[in-house]
């Protein structure tokens, strides 16, 4: 991005950069860090909501206001954000991002693989209402997923199918038992010992009662979208954004979203506790503006002007839609571009899916904005595969992941 | 007289010792600039506690807290014995295990077998390593992908599985294993190639069986490529983690040391890196290498395989 030589924001020349060989989250990241100590880092970049602490405390990024409210006060443009996305922009109590887009992880179901277990079409439909409301449990989704198995409904295993590989997906079920991640007040990371050994035991349960493959962990995600997509597992966790990838590239051949819509249903991730509501975990990708050590520039004020004036529902329909996404604006409404685009029908059907999950949005809660929570994170999910393995009990993994945690984060850590 | 040899003697001896320094020094700066420096940075690193957190500029020193940490640490203990598992199992079934007996074999067959042999040896090494663990991957995944449930087991009855995951430490054995293989087989045959024949033949006339000659004139023969691919190949598997990172990414307690240090260091989900600790654990490696060369030397006993040629001595 370059000033115009006015000094004023009506002209910009603005490069976005895609950086396509960066394939994981971890590349893309190394390769800004190792920018940034070289002066040499981009003015606006564009990371998941958890950096920003991390970064922050490296002093290559810089708050943007000191509260929200000052935020807005400076550029209303930033009073149509949904209010509680800024909870992940905020780190000791500043705002130091704006968030790009949302998404939910809902809990996705097999309709026809309930309808063959007896399921009338209203209980079906009841289901997502009744894991809102903590009806419908994590037990009762084993349970059910135990019985598809048992009467061969589906085939050994494919009960219950959740992540293949590492990811923050699976806190959603330390959350549904109870389990505390973050205290603000503190700015400490929390672990709660009960919710913990209930989560172990969740992940164990999965596999000796036969719903879930003991080898799941490490499938490779082409054989795992190709299976859940094909309607071959009663329940699954994914991503909202995976709905649109197996419509368009595993299910060509099956019909596609109309294959989808005549399969699956998604709800929230059901509790843990019978009577506390389901949920979901969100992980927005934020904006971050560099500090001139890390850019080389002083193009901070303009940087945050540039980002107000994107933030407005066109841009965002355009982007929630092409990259099933759920908007960042409480009037969200994805509108769609003139039935002549090529894309017409698709972005339809996208649109359709994000308007139903929308309401998602009321129950998800966001990583925790610390330094530390990848150790944090990396131990639980050590311990946890440890457990589902069978290499440990869930007590055991418990015990040693809070050792662990002491160890690693010491006073970073409140344990209860 | 003598006084005069003397002089020219040691005149001599440094224009030999400044010869010698000058032809060693571009391998000698590389030596230092690409692996002693290396060294020593590692363990400047592994004091400090510098991490994405601190950046380059706001670390401290934490003097011995990485190494504290280590020991502490409950998956220390585990990822060193499935490291040094790893590390015997790929060491003796295949890189010099293996690598001895192709050689062997295809050196007591019709030349031009043992050279296709070998070429067919060499495949694994000169095809990409993604596509060649790409194609494990899909060789043992679950049914209905993978070909080994597919075409093998299936007509037998036997439950498909997915058989990485089944059996992690025999599947990263096999796929490092594979590869290494055709390391010792080509330094071994070249060894075995350069025994004069007139050796196996007074084997031959004195009555040796073909294992006698093995065992009689190969093996003492193939002391010292024995000794350099068990000590390089023990180096080389200590630190790679490359294949095991395609396969597993450290899933089904894979990760070997070599690997944690990668992932805390240097990439990881979360693009969290901790540099400090990544280079503690690195440091530990490298003092684990050269123990094991020091050991491996007395073992071979250098000092034999290295004497002056006693023609050549004044």
């Amino acid at each position: 991005m370059r000033e115009a030589p006015t000094g004023e924001l009506q002209r910009m020349s603005i490069s976005a950069v895609n950086d396509p060989a960066s394939l994981s989250w971890g590349d893309y990241k190394k390769k800004f860090v190792m920018a940034a100590e070289a002066g040499m880092g981009p003015d606006i970049i564009l990371s998941g909501h958890e950096d920003i602490a991390i970064w922050a405390q490296a002093g290559y990024i810089v708050p943007l206001a000191d509260s929200v409210d000052q935020l807005i006060a400076h550029h209303p443009e930033f009073e149509a954000v949904l209010d509680r996305l800024w909870t992940a922009c905020t780190w000791r109590g500043k705002v130091w991002a704006v968030p790009q887009d949302v998404e939910c992880r809902p809990l996705y179901f097999s309709k026809t693989k309930l309808r063959e277990l007896g399921w009338s079409d209203e209980e079906i439909d009841e289901l997502p209402d009744r894991i809102k409301s903590g009806e419908f449990t994590l037990d009762d989704m084993l349970a059910t997923a135990e019985e598809a198995v048992r009467r061969g409904i589906v085939a050994p295993g494919h009960g219950y199918w959740h992540r293949p590989l590492i990811g923050g997906d699976f806190l959603q079920f330390y959350v549904a038992y109870g389990g505390k991640l973050y205290d603000p007040e503190t700015d400490k990371l929390v672990i709660t010992k009960w919710a913990l050994i209930r989560w172990y035991e969740f992940q164990r349960r999965c596999v000796t009662t036969g719903v879930t493959p003991v080898d799941l962990l490490g499938t490779a995600w082409r054989i795992w979208h190709d299976t859940v997509a094909h309607n071959r597992v009663l329940f699954w966790n994914g991503g909202s954004w995976h709905y649109a990838d197996w419509a368009e590239n595993y299910l060509s051949d099956a019909g596609g979203a109309k294959f989808l819509k005549e399969h699956v249903g998604y709800a929230l991730i059901p509790s843990g506790i019978r009577g506390k509501p389901g949920g979901t975990l969100s992980h927005p990708v934020v904006y971050m503006i560099t500090s001139t050590n890390a850019s080389g520039k002083t193009h901070q004020r303009l940087s945050l002007r540039l980002l107000a004036q994107m933030t407005t529902a066109a841009l965002n329909d355009r982007h929630a839609l092409e990259s099933t996404h759920l908007g960042i604006l409480k009037s969200q409404s994805y509108r769609l571009p003139a039935p002549s685009h090529p894309s017409f029908q698709i972005l339809e059907q996208r649109r359709d899916f994000l308007l139903d999950i929308s309401y998602m949005l009321r129950w998800n809660y966001f990583l925790p904005n610390h330094a530390l929570y990848p150790l944090y994170f990396d131990i639980l999910w050590e311990n946890m595969v440890m457990v589902q393995t069978g290499k440990t009990t869930p007590e055991e993994a418990a015990r040693a992941a809070i050792g662990e945690l002491r160890a690693e984060l010491g006073e970073e850590l409140i344990v209860e | 007289m003598r006084g005069d040899l003397r002089k020219t003697n040691t005149r001599s001896g440094r224009g030999d010792r400044w010869n010698a320094i000058g032809f060693l020094f571009p391998s000698l700066l590389l030596v230092i600039l690409f692996f002693f420096l290396p060294v020593i940075i590692t363990f400047f690193l592994s004091a400090t506690n510098m991490s994405s957190s601190t950046g380059f500029r706001n670390w401290q020193w934490v003097g011995l807290a990485n190494y504290t940490k280590i020991l502490n640490s409950p998956r220390a203990l585990s990822r060193l014995w499935l490291t040094l598992q790893y590390v015997a199992l790929t060491l003796v079934f295949f890189n010099v295990g293996m690598g001895l007996l192709l050689a062997i074999l295809t050196t007591r067959i019709p030349a031009r077998m043992g050279t296709l042999f070998r070429v067919v040896w060499l495949l694994p090494r000169v095809t990409p390593i993604v596509v060649y663990v790409m194609m494990w991957i899909f060789l043992a995944a679950d049914a209905p992908y993978g070909v080994i449930n597919q075409l093998l087991l299936e007509p037998l009855g036997v439950a498909p599985r997915y058989w990485i995951a089944a059996h992690p430490l025999l599947a990263i054995v096999l796929v490092n294993g594979y590869i290494g293989a055709s390391f010792g087989m080509i330094i071994f045959t070249s060894a075995i190639q350069s025994i004069p024949p007139d050796l196996f033949w007074a084997a031959v006339v004195d009555g040796a069986s073909w294992w006698k000659q093995i065992r009689y004139v190969v093996l003492p023969l193939l002391r010292w490529p024995l000794l350099f691919v068990t000590v390089y190949q023990t180096l080389s598997l200590l630190m790679s983690f490359e294949q095991i990172l395609i396969l597993t990414d450290g899933a089904y307690n894979t990760e070997v040391w070599a690997l944690w240090a990668y992932h805390r260091a240097l990439n990881n989900y979360w693009g969290h890196f901790q540099w400090g600790f990544g280079a503690a654990l690195a440091a530990i490696l490298v003092l684990i290498g050269i123990m094991l060369s020091a050991l491996y030397l007395r073992f071979f006993r250098l000092n034999t395989l290295i004497q002056r040629p006693q023609i050549e001595s004044p």
